[in-house]
């Protein structure tokens, strides 16, 4: 004889709702450790990247410091040209302008370009000629001139002109 | 009135308790510390994320500048970059001269951190032009050439004789900046 009308059932320890508590502290532990492990796994990566970047930056400062070098290099070199180019030109109008300062009456036989001078020689005339169509404008552009003349065989006279500029003068000049 | 707790409830609460502390626990001490951490990392990262990317873009502009400069200047860095080669110089400036010979002194000099070779030439012109047309064809030459004096110009018959220095400049053998 019964007295219910369902039948028994076994009687356990875990519940149903036990079961869905254990569930619930699954679920948050689960999520705790992740969340963790997510940090742990960030700041790993982070570590990673920082070196990475490092290295990156590295490399720049190097590469940045070999192309400033080769650019400094490149401008020195413009530089040391563009002087030199510069001094070739002026060279230039000096030997012009020299060639120019001799009248057609007076012949040049050899001519020197010093550093700081200018030695002529050739055949004049006469005096005159030369201290008037040479000599002045000579004296004008030098410092100190010195001519020397001797006879030639038709008559007029050969000469020679030495012509300074004193570089002491010119650098106060500069100074000034 | 006396309250009864069943055991499977005092189980439960103890068990609940128990992971209510743990939670306060970890979070307290390892996730909250990890997590300042993790933010304070970020910041910086993306701030030596920035710092870096303007590092490149200055490199880049650098790496631009480098370039325009070779190639606006390459007939110069090239000229510094050639040895001379007096017979090559000769061929090239011979239609400027009746006669042209070349003296390359061995003794080398340094000036403004190139090297710097001494060459004598004597020449035979026709006039005072052709001289200043070769100074100008030097200027625009395969080497960096300066003119120097003394310079002497002498008349021989309808030639003028001519004798001057040069200077050549060119790379110090151990500088490769620029290869």
């Amino acid at each position: 004889m019964t007295y219910s009308y369902i039948k028994p059932r076994k009687k356990s320890f875990v519940t149903s709702e036990l079961k869905l508590l254990f569930i619930f502290f699954f679920i948050t532990i689960i999520m705790l450790l992740l969340t963790y492990m997510f940090l742990v796994f960030k700041s790993y990566s982070f570590k990673q990247e920082h070196l990475e970047i490092q290295n990156t930056k590295r490399d720049l400062n190097i590469s940045l410091h070999k192309m400033n070098e080769d650019i400094k290099f490149i401008e020195k070199q413009i530089s040391v040209s563009k002087k030199i180019f510069t001094q070739n030109t002026v060279l230039k109008d000096s030997i012009a302008n020299m060639f120019d300062l001799v009248p057609e009456r007076i012949t040049l036989s050899e001519a020197k370009l010093l550093e700081n001078g200018l030695i002529l020689y050739g055949i004049t005339p006469n005096k005159d000629v030369y201290n008037f169509m040479l000599q002045a404008p000579l004296r004008s552009i030098f410092h100190n001139t010195y001519s020397s003349f001797y006879p030639a065989e038709n008559g007029w006279l050969y000469f020679v002109s030495k012509n300074y500029i004193d570089e002491d003068e010119t650098t106060l000049k500069e100074d000034d | 009135m006396k309250m009864e707790i069943s055991r499977q409830n005092l189980y439960l609460l103890i068990l609940s308790f128990l992971l209510l502390l743990f939670v306060l626990i970890f979070s307290f001490f390892v996730l909250i510390p990890h997590g300042k951490q993790y933010r304070k990392e970020r910041v910086q990262i993306k701030k030596e994320e920035k710092e870096l990317k303007e590092e490149q873009k200055y490199n880049d502009k650098t790496k631009t500048t480098l370039k325009s400069l070779r190639s606006e200047n390459k007939n110069i860095i090239s000229a510094f970059a050639n040895s001379f080669d007096p017979k090559r110089f000769k061929k090239l400036h011979d239609g400027y001269f009746s006669e042209l010979e070349i003296l390359k002194e061995p003794k080398e000099g340094e000036q403004d951190g190139f090297s710097v070779y001494s060459v004598k030439a004597t020449s035979k012109i026709n006039s005072p032009k052709t001289f200043y047309n070769f100074l100008d064809a030097i200027n625009k030459t395969e080497w960096i050439i300066s003119v120097n004096f003394p310079i002497r110009f002498k008349k021989e018959d309808d030639l003028i004789s001519s004798s001057f220095t040069m200077k050549v400049y060119s790379n110090m053998v151990d500088t490769n900046l620029t290869k």
